[in-house]
C-alpha cells in the first residue's frame, strides 16, 4: 500500500513539510491547506505523508463525491436482506482518526466544502437526512490543496484552515536537476528508490511518534502568549482562530524539536504557518455599496457617504451573499487601520485613488445579481441531466433523472413489508428520489461600445480591447465567452462573435474603427437581439452587456427623438434576463448625466470610470460578474 | 463495436510526421503523458488517434479484473484485487492489447467516474460497482475528441484522477478506488476555445497541425481515402507490412529507451530552457527529458543526441508557456535551440 513518493526525497518545500509535520504532531490544528500552482508537488506532499504518519492512513475525498458518501446513509443491504435499519458511515466519520485529503478543494462544491471544514472543527459529523438523527464523533486530520490559477477560496474559508502553505516553483537549477532525476529514478523502479529512503522515512515516523508523546507537556510561556496576540492584531487578524493556530503550531514545533517549553523561534515560524493567510488582504478594487435608494436624485456624488456605511457593515443585512462577503473584507480591512474611511466624494474618487469605480446597483436588477455566489466560478442547480450531481430530492416534473441510490434507500426500509416478487427491492412510486445536479455557468460577456466620433474613441477602443484579452486570458474564466459590438454611423457592428479564444480575439481585434454618430438606442436592440435569439441565447447562462457610453445618443432608427427612442428601448430592453452594466464615459464638466439615467432606464449597474484603462475596466467587470475584485 | 470496421491504416496517412512522432513517443515511454493535437477540421487528427489502436502493444495484467490492474504494479491493485490477495488467491497474468477509450462529450459524471450497479442493487439487494470510462481507460489510452468543449465538471474528474493515477469513487453509496493510469490523447480546434491551464498541462507534449498546401501530396491524400473507402480491407491488407514495420520499431525503441540512461548534460539542458522560459512547475523538465529519450529510441538510436532535444523541445513546451494578452509574438524558437545547444552541445 505504499505507492507513494518518500516524504524525505521530496525536494525544497521545507515550510509545507514542516507544516505536514505539525499536523500529524498536533491533532488540535484544524486543516492545512496547500497553495501552490500545478506541478508543485502538492499532492505529492500530502500523499507521502501516510508512510511517516505512523498508523494513519489517507482517505481521499474525491471530485466526485456525493452527500450520502461524504455524511452516511442507509445501509441497503442490511435494510433489504435483514430488515435492520442501520446506518453505514459516510467518509466523514470513516476518515475517524485517519487523514482526509482533498485534492483541488476550490473546485469542489461549497456545500461539501462547507460541511468537511464544518466537521474537522467541531470533530463531530451532525446526520438529519434519510429519517436518521445523528452526531457521530469524528476526529480527523485535514489536509487540502488548491490551484489558485482555478480560483479562490473565499477568506472566510480559509480562515478555517489552521495552516496555510503557499508553495511555489523552485528556480535554483541545482535543486530542479535533482527533482528531475530523482523523480526518474523513482518511476523506473519505485521499491528500489523508497528502499532507498527507508530508513529517513523511519527516523522521522520516529520523531513524530516521540513528538505526539511530548505534546502534552509541551508548555507556553505567558509571555509569548502575549506576543502571539500581539503580533496577530498587528497583523490585522480579527478572528481568534489565528491565535489558536499559532499556539498550537509553536507546540507542535516545540515538540518536534524535543522541548518542553516554546521558545521564540517557535512562535515565530508558527506565525509564517498560520497566519500569512488571515491577513487583511489589499482592500477590493470595488468598494461595495448598498442598494441605492430610488427617491434619491442621482444629482450629485453621495456614493461617497453611502460607500463608508457599508464599511461599517450597515445595509448588509439585504446585500447579496457576495456582497457580504465584501463587507467583511472591508471590515478587516476597515479592522487594520489601513484603509482610509472615505468622507468625500472627491477624495475617494479622485484619480489615482484606490477606490475609482463607482458602483450603482439599482435594487430591483437584483434578479440577475442573485446568482452570483462567492468569488469562485459560478453555480447553478441545473434543470438538465448535465452537471454534478450533489444531492436528491423528491422529484417535481421532471422524473427522467431518477437518482436511483437515493431511490432505493427511501425504499429500502419497507421491502419486509412488500412483496418483491423475483426482486430483491420494490420501489413504489413514493420513493422515487431525482438528482439535484450543480452546474458552472458560463458567462457570455458583450461589450457594447459608443463608436461614435464624440470623444477618446480610440482611447475607448483600446481600453475595450485590452479587457476583452485580459478577461479570455484570464486562467479561469476560459469557459466564458466575450465578444465586441460597436455601434456608429447608424448601424451597431459585431466585431467579434461572442468567442473563448484568445487568437480569435486577436486576430479579429487588430483594427478597430471609429468616428460618425451615435444611434444608441439600435447598439442596444442588437445586442439584446444577439443575447438572445439564436446561437448565443443559451438559457442558463449568464448574459451581460458592458455598455460603454456617455449616454447621449443623437440618432434614431425611427422618426422618434432619440432620447425618447432610447428611454423606449431601455425600459423595453430591461426585463429580458440580460444584465446591463453601464460604463460612463463622459468626461468633462458639467456633466449631462446622460448614462446615468439609461443606466437606471436599464436597470443597470453603473460605473464611472476616472481614467479608462484596459486593467481598471477588466478588474470591474471581473469583480461585478465573479464577485471578485 | 466498432472493432469490425477496419480502421484507415496509421502508416498510410500522409505526412503530419510531428504528430504522428509525437503520439508513438508516448507510446514507447507512456508517462510523457499524452498528446494534445490542435488543428482545423479535416487535418487527419482523429483518423490518427485511431488508427494508432492497430499498432499498440500487449501488456500483461490480472486475469479477470474489470480494470485491468497491471500485473507486475502491485502496489496500485484495484478493490476487488486487493480483497482477491486478501482471501488468499495468488492473481494470475493474462495479456491484452492496449487499446483507444474514447470519452465522448455526452458523456455523463457517473459513466466517467463509474456509480451503482442499478440492477444488481434491485435483484440481489446489494450494491455494486459498475465500471465508468475512467476504468476502461487504466492502461490504455484515453481519447477525448474536441477536448476543449469537454464539461467543466468532467475535466476535474478527469483532472482528479490523472493527479492521482487512481480513481477514487465515494458516491451513490459506493466507496470504491481502482488505478486509472491512461494516456490522454486529446484533439481540439483552437477556433473554439481554449484549454483550462491545468487541463493543458496534463498533456507531455502538444502539436499543432495544419493542412497539406502541397498540391501533389493533397492529392495523394484524396486517392488514398478513396482507395479505403472503395475496399477497406484490401487497402489495410495492401499497408499491413507497414504497419507491421512500424509495430517493430515500436517494439525495439521501447526495449532501447529503458536502457537510455538520461545524462547530466540532458538534465541541465532540460532545466535550463524551462528556466529560460519561466514555465510553471516541474513537469515540462521531466516531459522534456522522457520525450527526447523517447525520440531517440523511435529513430533506432541508444543515446540522445541534440536533434532530440529540439524535437522534444518543440512539442512538449509551447503549450505550457505564458501568453500575455498583448504579446502576439511568441518567444522565437530560434532561442530555445540556441540554448540546447549551447547547453547540450557545449563541453
Amino acid at each position: 500500500m505504499n505507492a507513494s513518493y518518500p516524504f524525505p526525497a521530496i525536494t525544497g518545500q521545507e515550510n509545507a513539510k514542516k507544516a505536514l509535520m505539525c499536523v500529524l504532531v498536533n491533532e488540535d490544528i484544524n486543516g492545512i491547506l496547500l497553495i501552490g500552482e500545478r506541478g508543485t508537488a502538492k499532492t505529492t506532499l500530502i500523499r507521502s505523508v501516510e508512510a511517516i504518519s505512523g498508523q494513519k492512513e489517507i482517505r481521499t475525498i474525491p471530485q466526485n463525491i456525493t452527500e450520502d458518501r461524504l455524511l452516511g446513509s442507509i445501509d441497503i443491504e442490511t435494510a433489504v436482506t435483514g430488515g435492520a435499519i442501520r446506518m453505514s458511515p459516510g467518509i466523514l466519520a470513516e476518515g475517524n482518526r485517519q487523514i482526509l485529503f482533498v485534492d483541488d478543494i476550490n473546485l469542489l462544491s461549497e456545500e461539501a466544502v462547507h460541511t468537511i471544514l464544518t466537521t474537522s472543527e467541531t470533530r463531530r459529523v451532525v446526520i438529519e437526512r434519510e429519517g436518521f438523527s445523528r452526531k457521530v464523533g469524528t476526529t480527523f486530520i485535514l489536509a487540502a490543496t488548491m490551484d489558485p490559477a482555478e480560483g479562490g477560496l473565499p477568506s472566510h474559508v480559509l480562515d478555517r484552515f489552521d495552516l496555510c502553505v503557499c508553495l511555489d516553483s523552485i528556480e535554483d537549477e541545482e535543486l530542479r536537476i535533482e527533482i528531475v532525476k530523482n523523480r526518474l529514478r523513482f518511476e523506473q523502479s519505485p521499491e528500489k528508490f523508497c528502499a532507498g529512503y527507508d530508513g529517513d522515512v523511519a527516523s522521522l515516523r520516529d520523531t513524530i511518534t516521540k513528538a505526539q508523546e511530548r505534546l502534552p507537556y509541551v508548555s507556553i510561556p505567558e509571555g509569548h502568549l502575549e506576543l502571539i496576540s500581539n503580533l496577530s492584531m498587528e497583523l490585522g487578524i480579527s478572528g481568534q482562530r489565528g491565535d489558536l493556530a499559532v499556539a498550537r503550531t509553536a507546540k507542535a514545533l516545540a515538540a518536534l524539536d524535543g522541548r518542553d517549553g516554546v521558545v521564540f523561534d517557535d512562535v515565530k515560524q508558527a506565525a509564517l504557518l498560520a497566519l500569512e493567510h488571515r491577513r487583511g488582504e489589499t482592500p477590493p478594487r470595488v468598494p461595495d455599496i448598498p442598494p441605492y435608494p430610488e427617491t434619491d436624485e442621482p444629482d450629485d456624488h453621495p456614493q461617497g457617504d453611502t460607500n463608508t456605511n457599508a464599511g461599517s457593515g450597515n445595509g448588509s443585512s439585504h446585500a447579496p451573499p457576495q456582497q457580504r462577503q465584501q463587507h467583511e473584507a472591508m471590515e478587516s480591512a476597515t479592522d487594520t487601520g489601513t484603509a482610509e474611511t472615505p468622507r468625500d466624494a472627491e477624495q475617494v474618487f479622485g484619480i489615482g485613488s484606490t477606490f475609482e469605480v463607482i458602483r450603482y446597483l439599482d435594487e430591483t436588477s437584483k434578479k440577475t445579481t442573485r446568482r452570483q455566489k462567492s468569488g469562485r466560478r459560478t453555480r447553478l442547480i441545473g434543470a438538465d441531466r448535465s452537471g454534478r450531481y450533489v444531492s436528491f430530492r423528491l422529484p417535481g416534473n421532471n422524473k427522467n433523472d431518477i437518482a436511483f441510490d437515493a431511490s432505493l434507500r427511501a425504499a429500502a426500509p419497507y421491502q419486509r413489508f412488500r412483496k418483491n416478487g423475483d426482486l430483491a427491492i420494490s420501489l413504489t412510486l413514493s420513493d422515487l428520489r431525482e438528482k439535484v445536479r450543480e452546474k458552472k455557468t458560463a458567462h457570455t460577456i458583450l461589450f457594447l461600445v459608443d463608436g461614435s466620433g464624440s470623444m477618446g474613441v480610440r482611447r475607448r477602443m483600446v481600453a475595450v480591447k485590452g479587457a476583452i484579452l485580459s478577461l479570455l486570458t484570464d486562467a479561469y474564466q476560459k469557459r466564458d465567452r466575450v465578444g465586441l459590438m460597436v455601434f456608429q454611423g447608424t448601424d451597431a457592428r459585431l466585431l467579434l462573435p461572442p468567442t473563448k479564444s484568445v487568437d480569435v480575439a486577436v486576430r479579429m481585434l487588430r483594427s478597430l474603427p471609429a468616428g460618425g454618430r451615435t444611434p444608441l438606442a439600435k447598439g442596444i436592440v442588437e445586442a439584446a437581439k444577439l443575447l438572445t435569439r439564436g446561437r448565443y441565447a443559451a438559457p442558463e447562462e449568464n448574459k451581460t452587456v458592458v455598455l460603454l457610453t456617455d449616454g447621449r445618443g443623437n440618432v434614431s432608427s425611427g422618426r422618434k427623438d432619440p432620447y425618447e427612442e432610447l428611454e423606449d428601448t431601455a425600459q423595453k430592453v430591461a426585463g429580458t434576463g440580460i444584465r446591463f452594466v453601464v460604463v460612463d464615459t463622459e468626461e468633462g464638466y458639467p456633466r449631462i448625466g446622460m448614462a446615468r439615467k439609461l443606466a437606471c432606464d436599464l436597470e443597470a449597474t453603473y460605473f464611472c470610470l476616472e481614467g479608462l484603462d484596459s486593467r481598471r475596466l477588466a478588474d470591474s467587470v471581473r469583480g461585478l460578474i465573479y464577485g471578485t475584485g | 463495436m466498432t472493432d469490425e470496421m477496419p480502421v484507415y491504416p496509421f502508416s498510410a496517412i500522409v505526412g503530419q510526421d510531428d504528430m504522428k512522432a509525437a503520439l508513438l513517443a508516448n507510446i514507447i515511454y507512456p508517462s510523457i503523458g499524452g498528446v494534445l493535437i490542435r488543428g482545423e477540421k479535416g487535418t487527419a487528427k482523429s483518423t490518427a488517434v485511431r488508427a494508432i489502436a492497430d499498432l499498440l502493444p500487449q501488456r500483461r495484467v490480472v486475469r479477470n479484473c474489470a480494470f485491468q490492474c497491471d500485473f507486475l504494479d502491485t502496489r496500485n491493485l484495484c478493490t476487488s484485487c486487493r480483497e482477491r490477495i486478501a482471501e488468499g488467491e495468488v492473481l494470475e497474468p493474462v495479456t491484452v492489447k492496449m487499446r483507444v477509450v474514447e470519452l465522448p462529450l455526452s458523456a455523463t459524471e457517473d459513466r466517467v467516474v463509474g456509480s451503482l450497479d442499478i440492477e444488481h442493487a434491485i435483484t440481489k439487494g446489494r450494491k455494486q460497482f459498475e465500471p465508468g470510462v475512467l476504468a476502461l481507460a487504466n492502461g490504455n489510452i484515453l481519447y477525448v475528441d474536441e477536448v476543449n468543449l469537454l464539461d467543466d465538471h468532467i475535466v476535474d474528474l478527469l483532472l482528479d484522477a490523472a493527479a492521482m493515477g487512481t480513481n477514487f469513487v465515494e458516491r451513490e453509496g459506493i466507496s470504491y478506488s481502482h488505478p486509472s493510469r491512461f494516456m490522454l490523447v486529446g484533439t481540439m480546434n483552437p477556433e473554439e476555445g481554449d484549454l483550462r491551464p491545468q487541463l493543458l498541462d496534463r498533456f507531455g507534449l502538444a502539436v499543432d497541425v495544419e493542412g497539406e498546401k502541397d498540391a501533389g501530396r493533397r492529392a495523394e491524400i484524396i486517392r488514398r481515402r478513396l482507395a479505403f473507402e472503395r475496399d477497406p480491407a484490401g487497402f489495410c491488407q495492401r499497408y499491413e507490412a507497414q504497419q507491421e514495420d512500424i509495430r517493430q520499431r515500436i517494439e525495439r525503441a521501447k526495449e532501447l529507451a529503458t536502457h537510455i540512461e538520461p545524462d547530466e548534460k540532458l538534465l541541465r539542458t532540460a532545466v535550463a530552457i524551462s528556466l529560460l522560459l519561466g514555465v510553471d512547475g516541474h513537469r515540462s523538465d521531466l516531459t522534456l527529458v522522457k520525450s527526447a529519450i523517447a525520440f531517440a529510441a523511435l529513430e533506432g538510436r541508444s543515446s540522445v543526441k541534440e536533434e532530440d532535444i529540439v524535437t522534444a523541445a518543440r512539442l512538449s513546451l509551447p503549450h505550457r508557456m505564458r501568453r500575455q494578452p498583448f504579446e502576439e509574438s511568441r518567444m522565437e524558437f530560434e532561442t530555445i535551440r540556441s540554448v540546447i545547444a549551447e547547453s547540450f552541445g557545449g563541453p
